[in-house]
């Protein structure tokens, strides 16, 4: 560990401070659910946005859920603490989809804090069958690698579906996730809808970069393919794609500055459907490829939220209650969804990586 | 109005019902440049549809090799002020609780260090300090520790471990996710600091999963029980007379077809359930977790680089509630010793544990193989058998 | 690209200060750069540091991974950022002019 030198912070001499971890969360609970904390007996919902938890002891938490962008600056954060401080005592917590929640012990001030969100901008909702707030990366606001902007879809997509998050009238719970490259930061590949961004050219290789800024044999085992090889270009060692075996997931340029995959004429947006992460009813699994590609089209993707609204739409209007996207596709079949939702199935949408077999139809189940 | 600030595209994401994050860098920009100068290179993204990040970026804190985010613009001439934006990913308390005292603290050290931007959270769970200077790391890195905060972890560290809200306000949480994610999390300081390997832990208090540790964690503990769903007979019946079919929307909608309701009394054949949760998130008054109560711990949950992505999978099913900590540490050594000894470099666990085995990988970490690890035992014929010690192939020594 | 001056002598560094020349490594380079990483003075263990990774990666062309580096050293990982407080990616691997490491830093 570093020494405890002493340095100085704001013309104070302070000791270094490292290793301590994050702060006891206990000390941020709200006195309600200290008490009765592991002693909830049951939770019912007060309409969208608004959930009561009551405790054996019979005490009552009431809880108000907004969306927020999830880029934030420190005055909406502040405003959210002084909302806190008007209505519930300072206490509140964001949930695991970039929600920001209130915690009252006081439900008679829970349609005025759901008022006075809604006219800052955050609107109240999120809960039960909803559309919840969409996990998502940092595109082009922060990422390297990014193949396609985050806020700025998520942004379009939820202006169009935002009455689904301030109702929970659809048949099961909507999850979608954003990615902006492969990488997936973020529980994209077990959406309901992932939008998930992708190139469609090969790396170009920077010759004059690559020994200078590369591991080479860490950048030919990046290749999930075995795309790429060595090669002594100029008579300096470097590498070759072989573009044939390239499906442009873009790890070479994860572990290689020298191997850039941005372009914006080919890199855009792909859609995938029916993943889930909870065991209700049925079991976890992956979302599958419902759109190959979407061209990147800023600022507001229209190509984008078109699919995605219609996937929507057609979902809410086909399933039945309880099922989620996939879950209302295993009953229906694949054939059946892309004939709905008019979606064209292409070549793309057969595997044709690892265990590929497995997802070619094996039985004659077939619908008419 | 100069011309890099003009972000006619940008603009347009300012109006619609949905909050914007343009009109947040926005207010960001009011009162820092830097958050101005992210606008306008942003904007530059948007014209040509093209990151403008140079790519990684390794800077951090003195003592840590993980923590933060390296980003260097690759049009610095035209963003000066984002000439470097660097990342702080600082641990949150666990289950995102807050007291709004906290965030005060936290935003004003930001506001003196850094854009005043941030992402309340980050994908792993951590709040997000979005953009600063190297020269304003350090200075930022201790006053947050003054004030109670630590970084959280990057790159090949220990990520950050996350839980869902569970028993603080969550009727379903089988085992205290909070307690053990920050006991967890303390524990393991020096992976979380100093990258040693680049595993993640998520904890969820039932199989509803909402911190989707079965899709994202190394280690996935997800709460469950084992004995009989509590149920309040009088709570069924007032779910059915208050219009719940309980035959449709309960029953038919089970996996397990455990369950039957004769229009009176609902009958739940208990060894049979699969613990999926359904019937108790139709109907949260009337039935509830059993009593014994723990967790179950998967194995191996990754995004698709490099060879495809994978779910996590059943390594222990059950855990009692007091033994999950133990357990996890126990486990943890275990793999770590393994992992120390195979493992390659960036190597996640499900890529280890294809690589070598399942079988090799239980016996290395002395688990027995149980029935509930498999989804259907093999369907090949290519069985490694094993040497006996008397020099005959015999079966799985067990 | 940005230079890096010390003492007189000038190198051509990477934003992170990274030394952009493989080929002009040598024990003297190593501590002008040492300096950048809040190593005070390079002793014996230093160097035990960078050579073993600075051999490695002519061997191998990679860096060595961190625990192999430990084993192989002898030192724990502790004890390695007390050498090199800003760690082994980016103290002792700058300090051993390898490849700026990589990844999702």
């Amino acid at each position: 560990m570093v020494p405890m030198e002493t340095t100085k912070v704001e013309g104070q001499p302070r000791k270094r401070i490292t290793d301590i971890g994050p702060p006891n969360f206990e000390k941020f609970l709200h006195p309600l659910i200290k008490k009765n904390y592991g002693q909830w007996k049951y939770h019912e919902s007060l309409g969208p946005g608004r959930l009561c938890h009551v405790a054996e002891s019979g005490d009552r938490i009431y809880t108000v859920r907004a969306g927020s962008p999830r880029l934030l600056s420190i005055h909406t954060i502040r405003y959210f603490a002084d909302l806190a401080d008007k209505y519930c005592g300072g206490y509140l917590r964001f949930t695991s989809r970039n929600n920001v929640e209130f915690l009252l012990d006081d439900p008679a001030r829970i349609e005025p804090l759901k008022k006075e969100l809604e006219q800052a901008g955050f609107p109240v909702g999120g809960t039960n069958n909803a559309i919840s707030n969409i996990v998502h990366t940092q595109g082009w606001v922060h990422c390297h690698s990014a193949a396609t902007d985050a806020s700025g879809i998520v942004k379009s997509v939820m202006d169009e579906l935002h009455y689904h998050f301030t109702h929970q009238e659809l048949p099961g719970k909507i999850r979608i996730a954003l990615a902006c490259c492969l990488n997936m930061c973020g529980a994209v590949h077990c959406s309901d809808i992932a939008i998930l961004g992708i190139h469609r050219q090969p790396p170009v290789v920077r010759h004059d970069l690559v020994p200078k800024v590369c591991e080479v044999p860490t950048l030919i085992a990046s290749c999930p393919t075995g795309a790429i090889r060595p090669a002594t270009v100029d008579g300096k060692p470097s590498v070759e794609v072989i573009e044939q075996q390239c499906m442009f997931c873009g790890n070479c340029f994860t572990v290689c500055p020298a191997l850039p995959m941005a372009n914006a004429e080919f890199d855009g947006v792909s859609i995938w459907v029916g993943g889930k992460v909870s065991n209700a009813r049925s079991a976890p699994r992956f979302s599958k490829l419902a759109i190959p590609y979407l061209p990147n089209n800023p600022p507001r993707w229209p190509e984008v939220v078109k699919a995605v609204v219609n996937i929507v739409e057609v979902y809410a209007k086909n399933a039945r209650k309880f099922e989620r996207m996939g879950e209302w596709i295993d009953r229906i079949g694949w054939p059946k969804f892309f004939k709905l939702t008019g979606i064209e199935f292409t070549r793309y949408h057969i595997d044709d990586f690892r265990f590929a077999p497995l997802t070619f139809a094996r039985s004659t189940h077939i619908r008419f | 109005m100069d011309e890099k600030k003009q972000t006619k595209l940008l603009d347009q994401l300012e109006s619609g019902p949905w909050p914007s994050f343009v009109k947040e860098i926005k207010k960001a920009a009011a009162t820092n440049p830097a958050a101005g100068d992210l606008l306008g290179q942003l904007e530059l993204s948007y014209e040509e549809k093209k990151v403008h990040w140079k790519h990684g970026g390794i800077v951090g804190v003195l003592g840590y090799g993980g923590g933060v985010i390296g980003r260097y613009s690759d049009v610095p001439e035209k963003f000066p002020k984002v000439a470097h934006f660097h990342t702080l990913r600082v641990n949150m308390p666990t289950g995102w609780f807050y007291a709004s005292d906290a965030l005060r603290t936290i935003y004003d050290i930001w506001e003196r260090h850094g854009s005043g931007l941030t992402n309340m959270h980050g994908s792993t769970g951590d709040i997000i300090l979005l953009g600063t200077t190297t020269d304003q790391l350090e200075p930022a890195f201790q006053e947050l520790t003054q004030a109670g905060f630590d970084l959280g972890g990057s790159g090949s560290a220990l990520r950050t471990p996350s839980a869902c809200v569970g028993q603080a306000r969550c009727e379903w949480a089988c085992y205290d996710t909070m307690g053990v994610c920050n006991h967890v999390t303390h524990h393991y300081q020096d992976e979380l600091h100093r990258p040693a390997w680049p595993y993640k832990f998520k904890f969820s208090g039932c199989p509803n999963d909402c911190v989707a540790s079965i899709a994202r964690a190394d280690l996935s503990v997800i709460g469950m029980w084992k004995d009989e769903i509590q149920q309040d007979d009088a709570a069924v019946a007032e779910y059915a007379a208050a219009g719940l079919d309980i035959q449709k929307d309960v029953c038919d909608r089970c996996p397990a077809k455990c369950m039957n309701w004769d229009g009176k009394k609902l009958s739940i054949d208990n060894p049979e359930c699969v613990h999926c949760m359904h019937c108790l998130n139709v109907m949260p008054k009337a039935l509830r977790p059993g009593k014994e109560r723990g967790a179950i711990f998967l194995l191996g949950a990754k995004a698709p680089i490099l060879q495809g992505a994978v779910l996590s999978s059943v390594l222990i099913p059950f855990v009692p509630a007091a033994e999950i900590v133990d357990t996890l540490k126990e486990l943890v050594s275990r793999i770590w010793e393994f992992w120390d000894e195979y493992g390659h470099n960036r190597e996640r666990v499900a890529e280890l544990i294809q690589r070598v085995g399942m079988a090799a990988f239980l016996d290395a970490i002395g688990l027995d193989p149980v029935p509930e690890m498999v989804a259907a035992p093999r369907d090949n014929p290519y069985i490694f058998f094993q040497k006996e010690s008397d020099g005959s192939n015999g079966d799985d020594k067990g | 690209m940005a230079t890096f001056e010390v003492d007189g002598r000038s190198y051509e560094v990477d934003e992170d200060g990274f030394l952009q020349d493989p080929g002009i490594w040598n024990e003297a380079v190593a501590k002008d750069f040492a300096t950048t990483e809040s190593v005070a003075e390079m002793t014996e263990a230093h160097w035990k540091v960078v050579n073993y990774i600075r051999n490695y990666y002519l061997q191998f062309g990679i860096a060595p991974m961190v625990r192999k580096l430990c084993k192989e050293t002898g030192f724990k990982l502790n004890q390695i950022y007390e050498l090199f407080p800003s760690g082994p990616a980016k103290g002792a691997c700058k300090l051993a002019r390898l490849p700026k490491p990589t990844g999702c830093v």
